[in-house]
């Protein structure tokens, strides 16, 4: 392991973030684009971190509050995404029950948990991990933009289902609660720096 | 590495970026607030049926306007009943009260009316009566029957025991003279009581015609009642007629009691003249003992004083009579004859009540009419049957003065006073016909016939002797000596008529008599101016008369 190894940092080298030059970590600005050069990304687990508790704040209205309402005939159903699931399941549509389930909490909720979780290994998990940690980011990078299905759905129906008096859909407050859920949480996941996970192997061989 | 260490550290100072969870947390809450302030409370009401309810669909609301809805309608644990759970809004939060009422509104067809016509297009809904009470509650039991009034219209809820049901239901008018003021609420039949509750509800400003002495009566249907007074026959106005109702008004010569609150029980008088015969509350009960049939006497029949209703006849007391000397009872019955006043008279409870004498109805009119009675029996107050109606045969029981009666006093019968009784009517008449019928009997018929048979031989000779008398009579008759006397005698009158003649007025004699009256008058009429004048001057008859001079007038000088 020892050429694999050997980084920009440990050769006193830092990317600036903003046009990725290799700049001499001493240096405070980048010389090519004059942004600030930091050899990590500044405060990441630190701002993750407040990005992930308000992502989990928003995660309650968004799962208690009616992500849809339905007027139909003057009778006005609010149904919740747990409900919603619940209802399809009564329904018989299984599939689609596990779809946006999966969508709709799974996914979200699994963000969330797992970012958490990688934060906390940066300092406390056993370096031996740090490859399943690397698969686990990207899964939950690539996934975390799908979970916005729920958002999308609802979106479409709302601008598909306008029939006014006979059947009218309406957005609930859950909806702002879950896209905002699904944006801090990217948000949460861009800030983190996955380098940190990589120096802390570093630093054990050290 | 080691110039590194403190760009580390200084990562964990505190950055501005912990706002963005601050600003999540405010926003949370804020929905979660607002999410909960226009949350309204959820209850449950217990139907007995989920007819024409559905979860999520159903509404509540309160005078037409939407303040909830059914979320789901379950079957209670013991199946006696549906649980629905509602959501209501949260202006609803202020009107759930103990006494918050909840029915579902159906079409009904019903004798008053046809009611909730528009569930039919626009489905079936949960109306809401709100409470008023301070408590808050949560868990309400629907009412089957929608509520005749508003829990706070103006008026006065009442309660009327009846011991038959008779014609009413719900929703059947409370009328005064005729005119609807108010309803029947709800029935019920009090199985303690054993009576029917009637809730009734009478319409402001209504309600001040009702006090604590008014009485109510059912005034459904027609009446017919057969009485000592004849056949009588009540209606109702028509709408009452086909639909039953309750009247109410303040019985004649009653002052108007105290004012009533809601709640108040009152007794449901079978008729208006029902009401009549018991109009009052104070009473005073005595026993009359009659020996002499009472059929046509029946509980109710009236009570006179010479004419006047002073009470009615409460019932027989047979049971009583017949409970003490039953061998009494029936032994009297073939005894009578010999002793008329061995116990059989029949004690009869009558019920005499003063404030139908005009006397306020109170305890002191009750004193009084005890007094009264008291000082009344020695003077020969007696109590008679008399037959009231001759169709029917209804008999009355009448109070009156038989001064020649012999004396008699008041008397007890069980825990009643008895007023002494005098047989009147037909049994009076029986009775005499049946004294004189005895007495006839006892005559000594045969002896007064063989006395006659007797009487009537001599009668017989007697006859005979005189037959002979009359035929010696006859022979007198016969002989020549009694013809001869007969013509002397018409010799006789013969005469007497010429010597009656000779005295006639043409005869001389008679004329001749005249002229001898005549004079003789003429002597009398000088005799009478010689008496004159002796009475006028006594001695004229010695001393001759000087004429009396004229009187000369005389000059004065």
């Amino acid at each position: 392991m020892s050429e694999t190894h050997a980084t920009a940092t440990s050769r006193g080298l830092a990317s600036c973030h903003l046009c990725l030059k290799l700049v001499d970590s001493q240096r405070h600005h980048c010389p090519r684009c004059g942004a600030s050069v930091h050899l990590r990304k500044a405060d990441s687990i630190q701002r993750t971190l407040a990005l992930l508790i308000a992502a989990s704040i928003l995660y309650i209205p968004a799962n208690l509050m009616p992500i849809m309402i339905t007027d139909q005939l003057g009778v006005s159903i609010e149904s919740t995404i747990i409900g919603g699931v619940l209802l399809l399941i009564d329904m018989g549509s299984y599939a689609i029950a596990a779809v946006i389930f999966i969508a709709s909490v799974m996914v979200p909720s699994g963000k969330l948990l797992t970012m958490y979780y990688l934060c906390w290994s940066v300092r406390h998990a056993s370096p031996d991990t740090v490859n399943q940690r690397t698969i686990t980011y990207r899964i939950t990078e690539f996934i975390g933009r799908w979970s916005m299905i729920d958002v999308f759905v609802v979106a479409v129906l709302v601008a598909l289902i306008h029939i006014d008096n006979i059947l009218v859909i309406r957005p609930g407050a859950a909806t702002i609660a879950f896209a905002s859920v699904v944006m801090i949480s990217m948000v949460a996941a861009e800030s983190f720096d996955p380098r940190m996970m990589w120096d802390q192997v570093e630093d054990s061989d050290e | 590495m080691s110039e590194m260490k403190p760009s580390i550290s200084s990562g964990r100072k505190f950055t501005a970026v912990w706002i963005v969870p601050l600003v999540a947390l405010v926003i949370g809450l804020s929905m979660g607030i607002h999410h909960f302030m226009t949350q309204g409370p959820t209850i449950t009401i217990d139907f007995k049926t989920a007819e024409s309810l559905q979860g999520g669909k159903t509404k509540v609301r309160l005078l037409n306007v939407d303040i909830g809805v059914v979320e789901s309608v379950a079957l209670k644990e013991n199946i006696s009943g549906v649980t629905a759970t509602v959501k209501l809004g949260p202006e609803a939060r202020p009107l759930l009260h103990e006494d918050t009422r909840f029915w579902v509104v159906r079409p009904r067809v019903g004798a008053g009316g046809v009611s909730g016509l528009s569930t039919l297009l626009g489905g079936t809904y949960i109306e809401m009566s709100p409470g008023t009470g301070s408590d808050k509650q949560r868990e309400f039991v629907g009412l089957e029957e929608p509520p005749q009034t508003p829990l706070d219209a103006p008026g006065v809820r009442l309660t009327l025991l009846s011991k038959r049901a008779g014609s009413l239901s719900v929703g059947e008018s409370v009328v005064f003279r005729g005119y609807n003021v108010g309803r029947i609420e709800s029935m019920e039949f009090d199985e303690k009581g054993r009576q029917v509750r009637y809730d009734i509800f009478v319409d402001a400003p209504f309600h001040k015609l009702i006090n604590s002495n008014t009485r109510f009566w059912n005034v459904s249907g027609i009446s017919l009642t057969a009485s000592a007074e004849g056949f009588q026959v009540e209606m109702g106005t028509m709408d009452t007629l086909l639909l039953g109702g309750v009247a109410f008004d303040a019985p004649p010569g009653l002052r108007p009691g105290s004012a009533v609150d809601n709640g108040r029980e009152y007794h449901l008088y079978e008729s208006y003249d029902d009401i009549l015969k018991n109009p009052y509350t104070y009473g005073l009960y005595y026993v009359v003992s009659f020996s002499q049939s009472v059929r046509g006497l029946e509980p109710g029949a009236p009570v006179e004083y010479r004419g006047i209703p002073i009470g009615r006849v409460e019932r027989i007391l047979l049971k009583e009579l017949t409970a003490n000397n039953l061998s009494k009872v029936i032994t009297a019955e073939g005894l009578s004859k010999e002793n008329s006043t061995a116990g059989q008279a029949i004690p009869v409870l009558i019920y005499l009540e003063p404030a139908r004498m005009a006397l306020p109805d109170n305890q002191e009119s009750i004193v009084a009419l005890k007094q009264a009675i008291e000082g009344g029996v020695p003077k020969g107050l007696r109590a008679t049957l008399m037959t009231g109606n001759l169709l029917t045969g209804k008999q009355l029981v009448n109070v009156d003065f038989f001064p020649e009666e012999e004396p008699a006093e008041l008397g007890a019968f069980e825990q009643y006073v008895t007023i002494p009784t005098i047989e009147t009517g037909v049994g009076r008449l029986e009775n005499q016909l049946r004294s004189f019928l005895d007495r006839l009997d006892a005559l000594p018929l045969e002896e007064t016939v063989a006395g006659v048979n007797k009487v009537l031989g001599t009668a017989d000779n007697s006859l005979s002797s005189l037959t002979e008398t009359l035929d010696s009579v006859n022979n007198i008759v016969d002989s020549d000596d009694s013809r001869r006397l007969s013509s002397e005698l018409v010799a006789t009158l013969g005469e007497l008529r010429s010597a009656l003649t000779g005295i006639a007025p043409d005869s001389e004699m008679y004329q001749g008599l005249g002229a001898t009256i005549t004079s003789l008058n003429g002597s009398l009429e000088n005799l009478d101016a010689l008496i004159r004048k002796v009475s006028d001057k006594p001695n004229s008859l010695i001393f001759p008369s000087s004429p009396e001079m004229d009187p000369i007038p005389e000059a004065r000088p």
